[in-house]
């Protein structure tokens, strides 16, 4: 190597890498901390065996969007690791209920026929379901009618002004003396929450079912939050969501000669859904049109998404056979999103998959950085430790060694930032003893090739001559033993699970740096340094490292 | 001369391949032991393979153990497993809890210990996931020996690559066997710390076997293939003890930082593994996969010829001038040859320029 050449590769090495970590000091870029090292909340589920891929991504993406409802969330990282488990991390997390619960229970979606409307916005049918006595007290009865009515009335002219989240409270309360529950008759298996708490019973106040079971009647609504809150009662769920292939938003053109065209959502259903579909529009279709109980009820984690009737040319024999079928939502602007709205609530709102909760781990944030610092602590002592065996050993080579092990570190600072800052990734406790070995394996490239010169010189070459020749066999072997290095990391990287990735991907990195620091920092320094008096004069030059007196005084 | 400058300068004589038995018979004897131990003591295992719930504490007020697990046992959550871990840290180990039994433990816990509940760490396994993490790693450990084994076959020998495997199986199985004898938990980090052990065994043996090739290649068949891995053996044990020292550093570091100073129980499992495992990574490259490739191929029809032939020259010697390299080695060699391959004393070429 000319020295021309190695100073202007190694002057570009140097300023290259420093002004990079330089970059990155003064954007403010630095490598993200793994939940182990800054605190959190992780929690790994596991799906059953078999399930499809595609489902497991779609779950993904549900309780991705469920922890943004969080809030407070920075940066929540959800994976699918091997073929069935899928990891969560909140870095930050502190409400171990809340974060459970947005990742932990999946979401339901069922069709259940409707059995009632009830007339009243926000008032449970539940209520409208009431045994008429037959003593006489028939009055008793139509006050209740009466008193509900009126009170529907003030609910809904109250609904305008202010808001009508507790619409079904103000509605009971407005006749007090009165209880909304007496004579109501429940359907077979549901009860009141308040005097037997089991799946599908009745909230007390509102009336309706807290969380639906499949086989049970329930009482729905749709979402109050959004205004409206028309409340169904409805038989128990004829199509799960796993019977749906897939939903699809779609604009009709007017074709057939109707002024504007329609947004439409086109519902693909499995072999198996679509028999069920059929039967239960065949069903439903019995109804004469304009019949509330024409409808089915799109239901998704208890609150009602749509409630479309079947259309007027269904007939009661085959109901809406073939495995798909059309919900016509209207031609105007704000049915376009409802549209995309209930195609994305039927795609990815159910998850066909009951998820087990196998590991539910929180790290606080002391801990998190307590491991932190004794990571860096136990780093750079190591680091130190290695710096003065080397000069030991190698003298003047040995301080090559130690810038070229910050040349080192700063790549990997920089690489880490970089990767935190585009790619998400984060450095785990397990990636900075990936590090640490990686140091091991960088500092025994040195090794390899200062013995290297040292055998080149014992030989009888030069000093500028072996250093250039021992480079040439010494890379050859830091390329062979990288390599092994290498395979191994890439293999664990996309074959492991857990945190043994993080640690392969560090290992990974920390593989590439050490051969980008050997031949682009290493050999140039050296090859300048053999050409200087820390080369070839007194104890502390190459030539005394290599345990040869100096050629001038042979 | 002392050993220290021999060692220095890479003029030991140690004879590696000649006392091969007395290694072989060594690491026969810890894979016996390690594999008794393994199948009558067992590892154990944490409850990451397990399954259970683990809560760690900091410990700032130096509450007793006793009095932590009293609070435990009080608590009602069956058998449970209560240490000190680091300087100052209690950790808690129960069977699976449910979440409500968990927080009150962690509650009432952190009354005793007056921390704060939040700074609780928590893990609650179930019995699945460990073995999940490990079904992946010990697929990805085969696919990997594969590769390997095709790579070394490639760029160096097959037979090469079948005794490093040897070497790298004695090291696993040692490392496992420690992990048996001394009861120490196995944990994620663990089958980390193994992996890694398995990538720089391998990685010590391939610059071993590089070596070699490279003496091999240049000399050919002047000497036995024992004393070519004698001669390599040799030269590159400065390299060994430097490499191993060099990354023992760090990782003697990373175990007394964690352990006895910080108290990081990730940590120092981590270092732990590592540190017995770079140990016998570099045992085993020079004492069994050098001189177990040296029989190997002593086997081979070829090198059998060559023994015989130097036999009857009187001539195979275990030992071969180790010092003679790059592009003084042809003339070197002739100077050999011409003088009967007699081993040039060190001393001598030293001062020969």
């Amino acid at each position: 190597m000319s020295r021309r050449g190695a100073f202007i590769t190694l002057t570009a090495t140097l300023v290259i890498v420093f002004g990079l970590l330089a970059l990155t000091q003064l954007t403010g870029t630095t490598p993200r901390l793994g939940l182990d090292l800054q605190g959190g909340f992780s929690v790994v589920l596991e799906a059953p065996a078999g399930t499809d891929p595609d489902v497991l991504d779609q779950a993904v993406e549900i309780m991705r969007r469920r922890i943004e409802a969080l809030g407070d969330v920075q940066e929540p990282e959800i994976s699918v690791v091997g073929d069935r488990t899928v990891e969560v991390q909140l870095p930050g997390v502190t409400d171990r209920e809340r974060a459970l619960a947005a990742v932990g229970t999946t979401g339901q979606l069922e069709f259940r026929p409707v059995l009632a409307v009830s007339p009243i916005p926000g008032l449970s049918p539940v209520f409208l379901n009431v045994e008429v006595p037959d003593d006489g007290s028939t009055t008793t009865t139509t006050t209740v009618a009466g008193a509900t009515t009126t009170a529907a009335t003030t609910t809904s002219v109250a609904g305008t002004t202010s808001t009508t989240e507790a619409g079904g409270t103000t509605t009971t309360t407005t006749a007090p003396p009165v209880d909304p529950w007496e004579g109501v008759i429940l359907p077979e298996g549901v009860t009141r929450c308040d005097i037997v708490d089991q799946p599908g019973c009745l909230d007390p106040v509102s009336g309706l079912t807290r969380v639906t079971v499949p086989g049970l009647e329930a009482f729905l609504a749709t979402d109050f939050a959004t205004g409206g809150g028309i409340a169904y009662h409805t038989g128990p769920a004829r199509v799960l969501g796993s019977d749906l292939k897939g939903a699809q938003a779609q604009f009709q053109g007017s074709a057939t000669g109707a002024i504007t065209g329609q947004w439409i959502v086109v519902l693909d259903f499995t072999e198996e859904g679509g028999a069920k579909f059929a039967a239960v529009t065949a069903e439903l279709a019995g109804f004469a049109p304009g019949d509330p109980r024409r409808q089915f009820a799109i239901v998704l984690d208890g609150t009602v998404q749509s409630a479309p009737s079947v259309a007027n040319d269904v007939s009661p024999e085959t109901g809406i056979s073939g495995g798909s079928a059309v919900i016509t939502l209207g031609g105007s602007d704000d049915q376009e999103s409802a549209a995309s709205n209930l195609s994305v609530v039927l795609r990815y709102g159910s998850l066909p998959v009951a998820f087990e909760q196998s590991s539910v781990e929180s790290i606080s944030a002391t801990l998190g950085s307590e491991s932190l610092r004794a990571g860096l602590i136990a780093g750079l002592g190591g680091l130190l430790l290695v710096a003065v065996a080397m000069i030991l050993y190698y003298r003047a080579l040995g301080l090559i060694n130690v810038i070229g092990l910050s040349v080192f570190g700063s790549l990997m600072m920089v690489i880490f930032s970089a990767l935190g800052a585009w790619q998400g990734v984060t450095l785990t406790l397990a990636g900075v003893a990936g590090v640490i070995v990686a140091v091991g394996i960088t500092a025994d490239s040195y090794v390899v090739y200062y013995e290297r010169i040292k055998e080149e010189v014992h030989g009888g070459r030069s000093l500028r001559s072996a250093v250039d020749h021992a480079f040439t066999r010494a890379i050859r072997t830091i390329l062979t033993a990288d390599t092994v290095s290498f395979a191994g990391a890439v293999l664990l990287f996309f074959l492991a699970i857990g945190s043994v990735k993080g640690f392969a991907l560090a290992l990974l990195i920390a593989t590439m740096c050490d051969l980008f620091v050997a031949v682009f920092f290493t050999r140039p320094a050296v090859a300048l340094l053999a050409q200087t008096r820390l080369g070839d004069g007194g104890r502390f030059s190459i030539r005394g490292a290599t345990g040869l007196p100096t050629e001038g005084k042979q | 001369m002392s050993l220290w400058r021999d060692l220095y300068h890479g003029d030991t004589r140690f004879d590696f391949f000649g006392l091969r038995r007395r290694w072989f018979a060594a690491s026969g004897m810890i894979v016996a032991v390690s594999l008794l131990a393994l199948v009558f003591l067992r590892l154990d295992l944490g409850v990451d393979f397990s399954g259970g719930t683990l809560i760690e504490f900091g410990n700032t007020n130096g509450v007793s153990v006793a009095e932590v697990r009293a609070v435990v046992d009080g608590s009602g959550v069956g058998s449970s497993k209560v240490q000190q871990v680091g300087g100052t840290g209690i950790r808690v180990q129960t069977a699976q809890l449910s979440l409500v039994d968990e927080d009150r433990l962690v509650s009432s816990l952190a009354d005793l210990l007056g921390e704060d509940p939040a700074d609780a760490t928590r893990q609650s396994v179930g019995p699945t996931f460990g073995g999940q993490v490990t079904e992946s790693a010990v697929r990805a450990l085969i696919v990997f020996l594969l590769v390997i084994a095709v790579y070394m076959s490639w760029r160096l020998e097959w037979k090469m690559a079948g005794a490093a495997l040897v070497a790298l199986g004695n090291d696993l199985i040692f490392t496992a066997g420690i992990y048996a004898v001394v009861g120490f938990e196995v944990t994620p980090a663990t089958v980390i710390a193994i992996l890694t052990i398995l990538g720089y065994s391998l990685y010590d043996t391939v610059v071993v076997f590089d070596k070699i090739q490279e003496n091999v290649q240049e000399r050919g068949d002047r000497h036995t293939y024992g004393a070519i891995v004698n001669m390599s053996m040799n030269q590159v044990l400065m390299r060994s003890i430097n490499t191993s020292l060099v990354t023992l550093l760090p990782i003697g570091s990373l175990l007394f930082v964690g352990s006895y100073l910080l108290g990081a129980t990730t940590l120092r499992e981590f270092a732990l593994a590592l540190f017995i495992g770079v140990a016998t990574g570099t045992y085993s490259s020079i004492f069994l996969a050098a001189p177990l490739l040296g029989m190997w191929k002593e086997r081979e029809d070829h090198w059998i010829k060559v023994r015989h032939r130097l036999e009857r020259r009187g001539v195979a010697e275990e030992f071969a001038p180790h010092e003679l390299v790059g592009a003084h080695a042809e003339t070197a060699a002739a100077v050999v040859a011409a003088s009967g391959a007699a081993p040039r004393p060190p001393k001598n070429r030293k001062r020969r320029r």
